[in-house]
C-alpha cells in the first residue's frame, strides 16, 4: 500500500497550485482517492519520499509543511517563484 | 527500578576535542573590551548595555572582539557575524521594522525539525549574515551537563557557527544562533556523532521534552522524572523529527506540584507528580518548628529576621482550603481537601512529606499567547501511575494525539482545539469520565453534561401541560 500511497502523495503534490501545503491536506487528499490509508501509513510514505529526495520539508520554525524538491522553493528564499 | 539507557553515553573529553587554545579562548584583554568599537554605530544598542541587567549586547561585543582577534583558519563562517549582527539590529531600532527573513527549506537530511532558515534581507549590507539559520539542541534531562560537553559545543559554535547561543530557548532546548546551510550538515554529524546528543524539536513536531530535577535531587519528587522525559523522547523520536501534527506539540515534566519547571502553563501535556493518600506527619519535627529548633522554609529566607515562627500565621491560616488544625500539640490534616498547594511542605518539608501513593497528575492545553492569548493547561486526568515503561502514559498520549491530528485544524494547538470543541465533547472522544477537578469551580448549569437523548422528553416541554399541573 505504500507505493499507493506515495504515488497519491504526487498526484496531489503535482496537481496543487500550491508550492507547499500542510501534512493534514496532504492526508485528505491520500484518504480520498485511497479510504483504507490510515495516518501512519501517510506519514510513513511521506518520509520514504523525503528520504528519497522528491519531498522536502518547510519549515517557519513554528509550523511545517511539505513540498515537491525543485518546485517553488530553494534553500534561498530570494531565488525561485512561491 | 534503576534507570537504564537505551546505549551506553559516551564519556566526553573536552581536552581531546577542543579546538580552541586556552589563549584563544582569551585572546584579549580588558581594556581591549573596554575600548571596542563595533564597526557600525549602534547608538541605541550601546544603550542597553547601561542597565543593571547583564545585556546580550555585551555578549555580543565580548564575541566580536575574539572573532577579530582569531585567524581565518578558526572559523568557518564570517568573522563578521556578531558585527553584522548588531548592525542589522541597529538599523531595525532605526527603521521599526525586522530585516530577517524567517524560515524555509534548510535542515538537515529527514529531519523535519531542529533547524530553522533564517536570512537577512539586507545582505549587501550586511554579507556575513545573509545565511544566519538557528539549530536547535536536545538539552539532557533536568539540563545536566557535564563542563567537558558545554565546552565542547561551544568550541564547535564558534568554529561552525557565530558563536553566539541561547541557554535555554522557551521549550528548553539551546539555541545556536547563527551558521549557513553549508554548515548544517556536518553541524549535525557533530553533535551527533562527536557530543553524542541530538537536535531538538521544531515545526509541527513533538518539541524536545523537559523536565525537573526530579528524584536526582529533590525529595518532593513523586516520579522519576527524567526517566519518564527520556523514555518519551526516546519512544516518539518519529514524532520529534518527522512532523505530522497539526502544529507544535510539548510535553514538560514537574516531579511535584511545585512546578518547577512550569508545565502548567509551558506545555500541551504536563504531567505533574502528586499523590493519593496522605500527606505524612512527622508530629515531633511539627513541635521541633513550633519551637524554633528547626528554621522554617529550609533555611530560604534566612537572611532576615522574620520573628519567631508562628505555625498559625505562616502556616495553618494561609491554607487555601483551610484543611489544616492544630488539635492539642498534634498537627491535623483534612486531605481530602488538600489542593497541593504545597505551601505547608514546602514551609516545613522537615515535619510534612508528600504521601507514598504517588503518580502523576496529568493536564492538557497549555500555550503561549499567538492567537486568542496565553492559556493555562486544564486537569485531565487526576491521578495515574507513572511508572516504567508508562505504557498507561502512552495510550492516553496516542488518544489525545489522534484526536488532535483528526479533528485539528492547521495551526490550531491542542488549548485551542479543546475550546473550539468544548470540554464535554473533548473529554468523551478521549474517553475520560467527568471529574471535578476538571472544573475550576461548580458551574451554574449542572446539566453541562448532560445530552438531549439522555434526557426525557428531549430539551423541549409543553409549557402548558406543565402548568396543568404547576401552579404558579
Amino acid at each position: 500500500m505504500t507505493e499507493d500511497i506515495k504515488k497519491a502523495i504526487l498526484a496531489y503534490a503535482e496537481g496543487s497550485n500550491k508550492t507547499k501545503f500542510y501534512f493534514k491536506d496532504m492526508e485528505k487528499a491520500v484518504v480520498k482517492t485511497i479510504p483504507e490509508a490510515k495516518m501512519r501509513d501517510v506519514k510513513k510514505a511521506a518520509t520514504a519520499l523525503v528520504n528519497e529526495g522528491i519531498l522536502i520539508y518547510f519549515s517557519t520554525g513554528s509550523s511545517t509543511m511539505y513540498g515537491l524538491k525543485g518546485r517553488g522553493m530553494t534553500e534561498d528564499p530570494t531565488e525561485g517563484t512561491e | 527500578m534503576a534507570f537504564e539507557p537505551v546505549r551506553e553515553m559516551k564519556k566526553l573529553n573536552y581536552d581531546e576535542m577542543r579546538i580552541y587554545s586556552e589563549a584563544e579562548l582569551k585572546n584579549y584583554t580588558e581594556e581591549e573590551l573596554k575600548s571596542f568599537k563595533c564597526k557600525y554605530e549602534i547608538p541605541d544598542l550601546d544603550e542597553l548595555e547601561k542597565g543593571p541587567w547583564p545585556s546580550f549586547v555585551s555578549d555580543t561585543k565580548q564575541e566580536a572582539l575574539r572573532r577579530r582577534k582569531l585567524s581565518d583558519d578558526q572559523m568557518l563562517i564570517g568573522r563578521d557575524v556578531c558585527e553584522d549582527m548588531l548592525g542589522q539590529l541597529q538599523t531595525s531600532f532605526d527603521e521599526g521594522e525586522t530585516h530577517w527573513k524567517h524560515g524555509g527549506i534548510v535542515g538537515v537530511f529527514g529531519y523535519g525539525g531542529g533547524v530553522i532558515g533564517r536570512y537577512s534581507d539586507l545582505a549587501e549590507k550586511y554579507p556575513s549574515i545573509a545565511m544566519f539559520h538557528t539549530v536547535r539542541v536536545n538539552q539532557p534531562a533536568s539540563k545536566f551537563y557535564s563542563t567537558d560537553f558545554l565546552k565542547t559545543i561551544c568550541d564547535m559554535w564558534e568554529y561552525r557557527g557565530s558563536g553566539m547561543m541561547n541557554l535555554h530557548g522557551s521549550t528548553g532546548d539551546l539555541v545556536l544562533l547563527g551558521t549557513t546551510t553549508e554548515q548544517l550538515e556536518p553541524i549535525f554529524y557533530e553533535l551527533g556523532h562527536v557530543l553524542d546528543t541530538d537536535i531538538g524539536g521544531s515545526g509541527s513536531n513533538l518539541r524536545t521534552p523537559a523536565c525537573c530535577i526530579g528524584k536526582a535531587r529533590c525529595e518532593f519528587a513523586c516520579y522519576d522524572t527524567q526517566d519518564l522525559c527520556y523514555d518519551l523522547t526516546q519512544y516518539y523520536q518519529d514524532e520529534l523529527h518527522r512532523p505530522a501534527f497539526p502544529y507544535k506539540f510539548k510535553f514538560k515534566f514537574d516531579g511535584c506540584p511545585n512546578g518547577c519547571v512550569a508545565s502548567i502553563a509551558r506545555s500541551d501535556m504536563s504531567f505533574i507528580g502528586t499523590w493519593r493518600d496522605d500527606i505524612r506527619i512527622d508530629q515531633d519535627a511539627v513541635k521541633a518548628y513550633i519551637a524554633g529548633d528547626i528554621v522554617p522554609n529550609a533555611g530560604a529566607h534566612g537572611k532576615r529576621d522574620w520573628g519567631k515562627f508562628d505555625i498559625n500565621k505562616e502556616v495553618i491560616s494561609l491554607c487555601p482550603t483551610k484543611c489544616m488544625s492544630m488539635e492539642g500539640d498534634q498537627l491535623v490534616i483534612d486531605n481530602s481537601e488538600c489542593v497541593r498547594c504545597m505551601h505547608c511542605i514546602n514551609t516545613m518539608p522537615r515535619a510534612l512529606k508528600p504521601g507514598l501513593d504517588t503518580g502523576i497528575t496529568i493536564l492538557l492545553g497549555a500555550k503561549a499567547p499567538i492567537l486568542d492569548g496565553a492559556q493555562m493547561a486544564t486537569l485531565m486526568v487526576p491521578f495515574m501511575k507513572a511508572e516504567a515503561p508508562y505504557d498507561n502514559i502512552k495510550a492516553f498520549v496516542e488518544r489525545v494525539w489522534e484526536f488532535w491530528m483528526e479533528e485539528g485544524k492547521n495551526r490550531e494547538r491542542l488549548g485551542e482545539l479543546m475550546q473550539r470543541v468544548t470540554l464535554p465533547k473533548f473529554i468523551e472522544t478521549i474517553g475520560l469520565p467527568p471529574a471535578p477537578q476538571m472544573v475550576k469551580a461548580p458551574r451554574a448549569n449542572p446539566y453541562i453534561f448532560w445530552k438531549e437523548e439522555d434526557v426525557k422528553g428531549g430539551w423541549n416541554r409543553d409549557i402548558n401541560d406543565y402548568r396543568s399541573r404547576h401552579k404558579r
